[in-house]
């Protein structure tokens, strides 16, 4: 049986993807998003986050962390083992709800994602991604409900100096999605100084309008989150603000002008 | 001209005012709002003492002083109202119990005085223990830290028909005729004679008061409206309601009166006994929908009784009605404090289940709450009892269920402190020369097993001897056989279910998974440094972090979950074993009402990280930080769990903002987790949908939003009224769900 790396588990999530879900985070990336809100999941390798304000000066480490200051993130797991997790929730999935295997980067374990799909399939239980799409695996994405993806900013430069990759290929492979026929939720983080102009998302909403199976478009304002997380993995980022509700207003009501871009309902009808 | 919407914002102001007063007058407390307004200036009862113990007890003692108190409560009319009546005191306040007295007896040096003069030989107590002692329980009560339920009021519920049909002059008749029928209990019918003539005069009070305020009324629809009142006060004063709106002020009154006597919430089911009256009035086009919301919004401002609505007959027909629409629809415009039940079971109108959870969303005031029909009836029947009484009993409690005017179950008056329990076990195991988590929960189930003898012990004298010592005089009215047999309710109920609670289910199964892990599977420590750790309160903060660590219960699949189960089976297989004498039986189930915080002072260290005096878990919820993402369906699972199955519940207690608007598929998710609940097992779901930032901004400075409303356990109150000791743990609940 495949082994995949988890990153975590967690239950009754209600923002990533319909109704009440089981969200599996999975370890590595092949993105640098300098505001990555799981930047945990970036490595392909298990972690230890340190948080020394909860250290206890024990010294005892070698003996086992247990006032939560050193927390291993990175366990190593087949499809059977996660399923147990999930089935635990299956009452409250109902007809919307599901797992949503995210990261890190889901497709970036495409083998074990597979296993993990199509063991959701077997028990009747939804299932969408969470994915950069930076890769592309038909096979994984014609068993999936729903893909959520980011369009983090349609200037290529901006999008390889802060992600350190290009868009094309993540546009070329929404597009290839696109033509598969999977559902889709388009997402863009809104990161003040970096794509929070309209601009973008009159761009961006050009190429959604391209999509045919686009479900609808979000503009999801940052947030610091993965700043902590970061400093405990002893990484160094850029700082951002997080953008004021009136620019968020601002940048909807003008998505919202872009015309329909997907409507209100990501999920398969 | 005044609209009703106008009128029901002057009525939400005036709320709010007399929030703030209360606070001012009571100080905090933990409690239910009770929809008390203030005591005017000058209030001053002396209460009658009649017995040498202190306090007043017996038909006499309870009749003059519910006759002074109702006597000394002034009409209470609001021309913005189109119902008048309000309480402000009870009488209790006069009966010693530190545990409800509010500051302004404690500041009212007259009362005092006389309260702990010579009148009385010894501060007031509730129950007459000269009389009936039971010395002999105290000692293990006090080791098991037990509430056995002795002293305990009302907690039953009365059947509203009886009252409806009749009226309070068909209550004196049936009194007068049935005092011919059983001459020896001519005390008891004095009594109850004496109780409904104060309520009239209560009435007659308010009609005086409207006939003088209408003259001055300028404005010509309220005084139109007061001439309405006074005629519907006039026709209920001695008569029985005919119209909606008599039946409204007729149960208002009723309520009041009840209140007084013994703080008892136990309404009906408010639907389906008002729904003849709606019925008729509309097809006599005397009544609209916005008026019927209007009366219903202003009977729950007058008292939040716990009403159950929606639900099944015994035939499984789903009794939901267009009223109980407009009762949601009431309760949402006037937005306070109310307890409303929704009784889901498999047939409901899924539309009527939709509005109610966008009830939930609109007001964010915690009401409604949902009781599962399945589970409740189901598991009631496993007592004994048939279906159809099953279906009859609702939800008109904190956490419980009662058969109106049929049953005296005590319920929510008796508790087992299981933590304290276990402390007991932990010490003796200190003696075993080999000590283990199997034989420790060995001597947790014996000290159980005498905990709950001493229960039964408790439960019995109660029952053989409240009716001498407090009986219920108003209540007594409109339950059967009362009047017909000349005897109290406790006496002649057709049902004795007595619900047994147990408190500390999550600190138990924690304890007990943190030794099996740590101790024996891990080794990672001994017994001997568990000892240390416990004696010391955890002064090494390692171990305490070792054992405070481990998996807790409602983190799903754990060794506290499975213990969490075991300590369920163990539970009620004991509650339900216990010997009982005339038909009466022991029912068990999980929850600790507002008693966490005063349990907890009562526990020492716990093996599972829980230091000394700190509050005990709540009800049948999980420990804080059970997981790291607080998953809500983690802990409805662990809930539904751990279901007692008797027909009393185990609740789950939720506290969350959603962060999803109705939009946004807020609505469907809740009802999905209510859905899913029920069907693993659930049986009550009390659901604060909260805005966190209103709600940690009234944390700092509850002044800011004295409107808001949480539940706090099974009953909701307000938020500014709360002490901030119980306004934190509120809190803490809360961000456990973030």
């Amino acid at each position: 049986m495949i082994k995949g790396l988890v990153a975590d588990i967690e239950r009754f999530s209600t923002h990533d993807g319909p109704g009440i879900r089981t969200v599996v985070f999975l370890k590595g990336c092949p993105l640098r998003c300098a505001w990555c809100h799981n930047p945990e999941c970036i490595s392909y390798e298990p972690q230890e986050l340190f948080y020394p304000e909860r250290c206890i000066g024990c010294g005892k480490c070698a003996e086992g962390c247990y006032s939560g200051a050193r927390v291993m993130c990175g366990r190593e797991m087949c499809a059977e083992e996660v399923m147990e997790e999930v089935l635990r929730d299956r009452a409250y999935y109902g007809q919307i709800g599901g797992v949503t295997v995210s990261g890190g980067e889901p497709l970036a374990q495409p083998a074990f994602t597979r296993e993990l799909i199509e063991a959701c399939r077997r028990e009747g239980i939804s299932v969408a991604i969470e994915s950069s799409m930076i890769r592309y695996d038909e096979e994984l994405l014609s068993g999936i409900d729903l893909l959520m993806a980011d369009i983090k900013v349609m200037d290529d430069g901006l999008h390889r100096t802060y992600t350190g990759v290009s868009n094309r290929r993540i546009l070329e492979n929404l597009r290839r999605a696109d033509a598969l026929g999977v559902p889709m939720l388009i997402r863009t983080p809104i990161i003040p100084g970096v794509n929070d102009t309209q601009k973008n998302i009159a761009e961006t909403a050009d190429f959604l309008r391209t999509l045919r199976h686009l479900r609808g478009y979000e503009l999801l304002p940052y947030h610091p989150l993965g700043q902590s997380k970061a400093e405990a993995l002893g990484l160094c980022r850029p700082a951002f603000s997080v953008p004021t509700k009136e620019k968020m207003e601002e940048l909807r009501t003008y998505a919202d002008l872009q015309g329909s871009l997907g409507g209100n309902a990501p999920h398969k009808n | 001209m005044l609209t009703y919407k106008d009128r029901l914002a002057a009525m939400r102001r005036t709320k709010i005012e007399h929030t703030l007063q209360k606070r001012a007058q009571n100080g905090y407390t933990d409690l239910d709002d009770f929809g008390t307004v203030p005591l005017p200036d000058g209030y001053y009862v002396e209460p009658c003492y009649n017995s040498e113990n202190g306090s007043f007890y017996g038909l006499d003692g309870m009749c003059e002083n519910f006759c002074r108190v109702i006597g000394a409560h002034p009409a209470y009319v609001d021309p913005m109202e189109m119902l008048c009546g309000r309480w402000r005191d009870m009488l209790v306040n006069y009966r010693g119990d530190i545990h409800y007295m509010p500051d302004w007896i404690k500041k009212n040096e007259r009362l005092r005085n006389f309260m702990s003069s010579g009148v009385t030989a010894q501060w007031s107590k509730r129950w007459d223990e000269k009389t009936y002692p039971y010395d002999e329980l105290k000692p293990l009560q006090k080791k098991y830290n037990l509430t056995t339920g002795i002293d305990g009021d009302a907690h039953f519920a009365c059947d509203y028909r009886i009252g409806l049909s009749l009226g309070f002059g068909g209550l004196l008749e049936k009194i007068r005729y049935y005092r011919t029928v059983n001459p020896d209990k001519q005390a008891f019918y004095d009594a109850e004679e004496r109780v409904v003539l104060a309520i009239v005069a209560f009435i007659d009070r308010h009609i005086e008061a409207i006939r003088e305020m209408i003259p001055a009324e300028e404005r010509p629809e309220l005084r139109e409206s007061l001439q309405t009142m006074l005629c519907v006060c006039e026709n209920v004063r001695m008569g029985a309601p005919k119209t909606f709106h008599e039946a409204c002020q007729w149960v208002a009154f009723f309520n009041c009166a009840a209140r007084i006597y013994t703080r008892d919430g136990a309404g009906f089911q408010l639907d389906t006994l008002l729904l003849p009256y709606y019925e008729a009035d509309v097809a006599a086009g005397r009544l609209d929908d916005e008026t019927a919301k209007f009366l219903i919004a202003n009977l729950l401002l007058i008292d939040p009784h716990y009403y159950q609505i929606s639900g099944v007959d015994e035939n499984d027909r789903d009794l939901t009605n267009h009223l109980s629409y407009l009762i949601l629809d009431g309760a949402d415009a006037i937005n306070i404090s109310c307890n409303l039940t929704v009784r889901v079971h498999d047939n409901c109108d899924p539309a009527f289940l939709r509005h109610a959870v966008a009830c939930l969303f609109r007001n964010k005031n915690g009401f409604p709450r949902f009781c599962c029909d399945k589970t409740l009836c189901e598991g009631y029947m496993r007592n004994g009892v048939d279906r159809s009484v099953a279906r009859e009993r609702i939800a008109v409690g904190c956490n419980w269920m009662c058969v109106p005017g049929r049953e005296f179950p005590m319920n929510d008056t008796v508790k087992v402190n299981i933590a304290k329990v276990l402390e007991v076990a932990l010490e003796e195991l200190r003696y075993v020369p080999e000590p283990s988590v199997e034989s420790l929960y060995g001597l947790f189930e014996m000290h159980l097993q005498i905990a709950l003898d001493v229960i039964a012990k408790g439960v019995n004298h109660h029952l053989d001897h409240v009716h001498a010592v407090t009986p219920e005089l108003v209540m007594n009215l409109m339950f059967h056989h009362c009047l017909e047999e000349g005897k109290d309710a406790s006496e002649c109920a057709e049902l004795f279910t007595v619900g047994v609670d147990g408190a500390g289910l999550a600190v138990v199964a924690d304890s007990l998974a943190a030794i099996e892990q740590r101790i024996e599977r891990e080794k990672k420590l001994d017994w001997g440094v568990l000892y240390e750790a416990l004696d010391t309160d955890f002064a090494d903060q390692r171990v305490h972090d070792i054992m405070a660590s481990v998996p807790k219960y409602c983190s799903g699949g754990s060794l506290a979950d499975a213990w969490a189960k075991r300590l369920t089976e163990t539970f009620a297989r004991a509650v339900k074993a216990q010997p009982m004498p005339k038909g009466r039986q022991l029912i068990p189930g999980w929850f600790s009402w507002a008693r966490s915080i005063e349990y907890g002072a009562a526990v020492g260290t716990m093996p599972n990280g829980r230091r000394r005096a700190e509050p005990l878990s709540h009800g049948a919820n999980p420990n804080p930080h059970f997981r790291k993402d607080g998953a809500v369906t983690a802990q409805s699972e662990g809930i539904a769990s751990v279901q007692c199955g008797y027909g009393n519940t185990a609740p789950l207690q939720l506290e969350f903002d959603p962060k999803l608007t109705e939009e946004e598929g807020g609505i469907d998710v809740v009802l999905q987790l209510i859905r899913a609940h029920f069907e693993q097992g659930g049986t009550l779901i009390n659901i604060n949908i909260l805005d966190g930032e209103k709600l940690l901004e009234a944390n700092e400075n509850p002044n800011l939003h004295p409107d808001l409303v949480v539940r706090v356990t099974g009953f909701t109150a307000y938020f500014a009224s709360l002490s901030p000791k119980f306004r934190q743990l509120v809190v803490d609940r809360f961000l456990e769900g973030m």
